[in-house]
């Protein structure tokens, strides 16, 4: 099954419609969950989060928040994976140091990460004290994918 | 954490439970002490002993959450003590459990558990389980037989239960409530509307009910009409219903005839082993109940009474081999598959069939090609007996036109090529396929592999539903990888796919042909390298059967929506070894938004999709479609739901006591109609994949159970 490229239109139009902005916006959103687990580490990789990330031209605005981790955050990035497939870093943001609060770039995208975020191949990791390789994670798909 | 042989304190602590069941390991003990035990701290540490009171530690911090404290088993891990695992493994050698346990345990990866800490929870294992003999620390080569070092006093201490009741336990007889009139092949293939009479209701697999009161437009008034508990334990239900008759499987090997009107009890047949483990369905042919146990046994039970007919051994039980799903009954054949066939034993698995009359062995059906037999030679040059997988645990269906039996067959084992020492050119023939077997001869008509060389626990066993569609005969399949497979089932040729949830093992499907091209890293996945891939073992679609319903042409699923971390785990190719051999881990599957539960509809001409529901709770039973257009289906968070099976619009839900899971089934006596279902535990990586990603669902571990409902009476 394809992941959501649909509906970009339709955000374009309201955009438009319902925006001073006059140029082309398209708002992404990514839902922070925990990274890969098992019941011996259930309850040790913890949390959940939500990041509204808003593209004009090439930048990128990043919005998020995040609660419940098992540890305060020490870091976070935006990598370049196709959903599923761990990838690199890419660009660091900004997060509270805490097991909640928010997280926040303000980025410029390449021509091909504009691209890789269009194709869902953008995510958003979180690490913690307690887990440097990451606590919470969720890839990038437009808005309107998880409209359904 | 890693655990230090030398501190004493916290494993005396630690292990306080194991004095219990082992008191000769307490103080008093009067056999003369080993002379190491007068040896300096570090040599006493070295004693079978110590090493079971350290392992007491690393087995509570490691193993403990599946198997149990006291090593009693949970939902989410077999027992390792007592009758039955010693059964198993009595005549095994602590250097062979090791190596299985290495190899497979704990599924989650076993990177901070050191070689020596292997040894010591194996020491434990075996010291819980009363081997009481030995006084020299264990090491990777000890080969004496378990059972030989269990002293006969410690043995029967491990069994301080009563014994389980054994064969009818409630009599009865169903004539007192109907009379019986013997279910023959005519009827079994077009069953009365009022019936339920085998697993998926029909020969075709449909798990639909042309039964029309209950519709879409009064499912809003479904009120429940009674209730029974069931027996505790593991249990994927599919109640079979004939003629106002209930014939309920429960856990560990029961079988319960209840009053379909009234939810009266008329009998219960206790076959045993009395565990509590899961058996999904049964079969009825003539006047009897025939039945799977879970040690790979069938009997057949007389419908009226419950008394045992006949017995039959389908495979040596001590070997592994076991059953999770019974027979389907073609033509008077009672067909029947076999799991438990990881192990490297020169012994395969098999499909079979026997005399509905009196259980005669009549023909098998090897799914595994041996060295020298057409395909043979794709298992990578390996001898015989390390070539295992191929299991069928999910009863297949039957064309009586045709006289073919179709069966899903599992994938090879271990999971991972590299485990296999083979490599992702060496499909293993017939794993993962579609099966059409002669029901008269068991000989192989045709196989379609729908992924050959499988790399991640991804197995294609699940039901095959047969469609007529014009003069167009097709089979159709959804396994693990979550794809909707069409074939032609008379000659096996592709016909088409669907994918109905995200996957990204494969980077190409061939729309002719339906070969699947895997991801690089995939094929080429290393030992103890972690690979990430959708959907994950849980399935993106699982046991739980799909439903035809003829009227619009819909194959209604229960999907499920979560993604995995795979890591091959080294096995070597010695005899009893085997086993599964990889480390999981689990996660959201991207782009779901945290949902785990699909129910998609998809058209049987075109494979598209049709419409779509997703909620956060996993789906637990199948789906089942009606003549009222309805769809039912049942989830991890106790709802039970009725949608329109043309919009996808949820008509009707009510809450039941844990979670809803099994196989629904509707039927009708004296004219009204029913919906029954049931809730129950256990269900293997369905239940525990869900259960590490959406941690916030909680439900009541107990309360096995079938709900049925009605409309109220006018
Ligand atoms: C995440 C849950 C889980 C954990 C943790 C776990 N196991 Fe298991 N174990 C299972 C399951 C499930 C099975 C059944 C596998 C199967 O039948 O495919 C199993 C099977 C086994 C078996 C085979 C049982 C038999 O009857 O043949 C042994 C032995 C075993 N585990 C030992 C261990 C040990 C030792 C540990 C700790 C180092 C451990 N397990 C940790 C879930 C777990």
């Amino acid at each position: 099954m394809k992941l959501g490229r649909k509906s970009s239109l339709f955000v374009l139009i309201s955009t438009l419609l319902f925006s001073t902005i006059t140029q082309a916006q398209e708002v992404f959103r990514a839902r922070l969950s925990p990274m890969p687990t098992t019941p011996q580490t259930v309850a040790t990789i913890l949390g959940e989060g939500e990041v509204i990330l808003t593209l004009n031209g090439n930048s990128l605005n990043v919005e998020g928040s995040f609660e419940g981790m098992s540890s305060a955050a020490t870091g976070a990035h935006i990598h370049n994976g196709p959903p599923a497939l761990p990838g690199p870093v890419i660009h660091a943001l900004e997060v509270t140091q805490a097991t909640g609060g928010s997280v926040v770039g303000e980025l410029t995208l390449t021509e091909e990460q504009v691209e890789a975020l269009h194709n869902n191949e953008f995510y958003i990791q979180i690490h913690s004290e307690s887990n440097p390789p990451g606590e919470l994670r969720g890839w990038v798909f437009l808005r309107s994918h998880f409209d359904n | 954490m890693h655990f230090n042989l030398l501190e004493k304190k916290s494993y005396l602590v630690l292990s306080g439970f194991l004095i219990l069941g082992l008191s000769a390991c307490g103080g008093e003990r009067t056999t003369p002490e080993p002379i190491v035990a007068a040896a300096p701290e570090v040599e006493s540490a070295l004693s079978f002993e110590n090493q079971a009171t350290a392992g007491a530690d690393s087995y509570a911090t490691n193993c403990a959450a599946c198997h149990g404290a006291n090593l009693e088993g949970s939902t989410l891990g077999p027992l390792l003590s007592g009758f039955s695992f010693i059964q198993r493994w009595g005549t095994q050698t602590p250097a062979l459990l090791l190596g299985n346990i290495q190899s497979n345990m704990p599924p989650g990866g076993n990177e901070n558990i050191s070689d020596e800490d292997f040894l010591s929870i194996v020491a434990h294992i075996l010291s819980v389980n009363g081997v009481d003999s030995i006084s020299n620390a264990l090491t990777a080569s000890s080969d004496f037989e378990i059972a030989d070092n269990i002293s006969r006093i410690i043995a029967q201490r491990q069994r301080p239960e009563p014994p389980a009741p054994q064969g009818l336990t409630v009599a009865g007889n169903t004539e007192e409530f109907v009379e019986f009139i013997p279910l023959t092949q005519e009827m079994l293939r077009d069953p009365d509307p009022a019936d339920w009479p085998m697993h998926r209701r029909n020969f075709y697999g449909h798990s639909y009910s042309p039964l029309d009161q209950i519709n879409t437009e009064n499912v809003k008034n479904l009120s429940l009409e009674w209730v029974w508990n069931m027996h505790e334990g593991d249990s994927e239900p599919a109640p079979l219903v004939y003629n106002g008759i209930i014939y309920l499987i429960n856990p560990g090997n029961v079988i319960q005839a209840l009053d379909a009107e009234s939810g009266e009890l008329i009998w219960e047949h206790w076959t045993g082993p009395a565990n509590r483990q899961d058996m999904r369905n049964i079969a009825m042919y003539d006047d009897k109940i025939i039945q799977a146990t879970t040690d790979a046994r069938l009997v057949a039970l007389d419908a009226r009474t419950g008394e045992q007919v006949w017995e039959t051994v389908v495979a040596d039980n001590t070997k592994g081999f076991a059953n999770s799903s019974g027979p389907i009954v073609a033509d008077g054949k009672v067909i029947q598959g076999l799991a438990g066939c990881a192990r490297y034993i020169p012994e395969d698995c098999y499909i079979s069939a026997y005399d509905a009359d009196n259980g005669e062995l009549l023909w098998q059906f090897v799914t595994i090609a041996k060295v020298g037999e057409l395909g043979g030679d794709t298992w990578g040059g390996l001898d015989n007996i390390f070539r295992a997988g191929g299991e069928t645990w999910i009863t297949g269906s039957y064309d009586p036109d045709l006289n073919l039996t179709y069966w899903g067959t599992a994938q090879q084992k271990p999971w991972v090529p590299v485990s296999r020492h083979m490599t992702i050119f060496d499909v293993g023939l017939y794993t993962n396929a579609t099966v059409a077997v002669d029901t008269e001869s068991g000989v192989l008509d045709w196989y379609f592999q729908h992924v050959p060389a499988e790399a991640l626990d991804l197995d294609e066993v699940f039901e095959r539903v047969l469609v007529n569609r014009g003069d167009d005969k097709f089979v159709y399949s959804i396994g693990k990888h979550g794809i909707l497979w069409k074939n032609d089932r008379v000659t096996g040729e592709f016909r088409g796919f669907q994918e109905t949830v995200f996957q990204n093992a494969f980077t190409h499907i061939d729309p002719e042909t339906g070969a699947v091209t895997y991801r690089e890293d995939i094929q080429n996945a290393q030992l103890n390298e972690w690979t990430s891939a959708c959907p994950s073992s849980a399935g993106g679609k699982d046991w739980h059967s799909m439903t035809y319903h003829p009227p619009s042409g819909l194959i209604v699923a229960p999907l499920s929506q979560t993604c995995l971390e795979n890591a091959a785990r080294e096995v070597a190719l010695v005899q009893g070894g085997g086993g599964l051999a990889a480390s999981r881990k689990f996660f959201e599957m991207p782009g779901t938004n945290g949902n785990l539960g699909k129910v998609g509809a998809y058209h049987a001409d075109t494979l598209e999709e049709v419409w779509s529901f997703q909620q956060r709770a996993s789906l637990h039973t199948g789906t089942i479609s009606t003549g009222g257009d309805l769809v039912f289906v049942g989830d991890l968070d106790r709802r039970f739901k009725a949608f329109d099976v043309n919009s996808g619009d949820v008509l009707w839900e009510t809450r039941l006591g844990t979670s809803v899971q099994g196989h629904p089934v509707s039927f009708a006596v004296n004219g009204k109609q029913y919906i029954a279902v049931t809730a129950a535990l256990g269900g293997t990586s369905p239940r525990t994949v869900p259960g590490v990603i959406a941690t916030e669902i909680t439900y009541p571990r107990w309360g096995n159970a079938i709900y049925v409902f009605s409309l109220p009476d006018e």
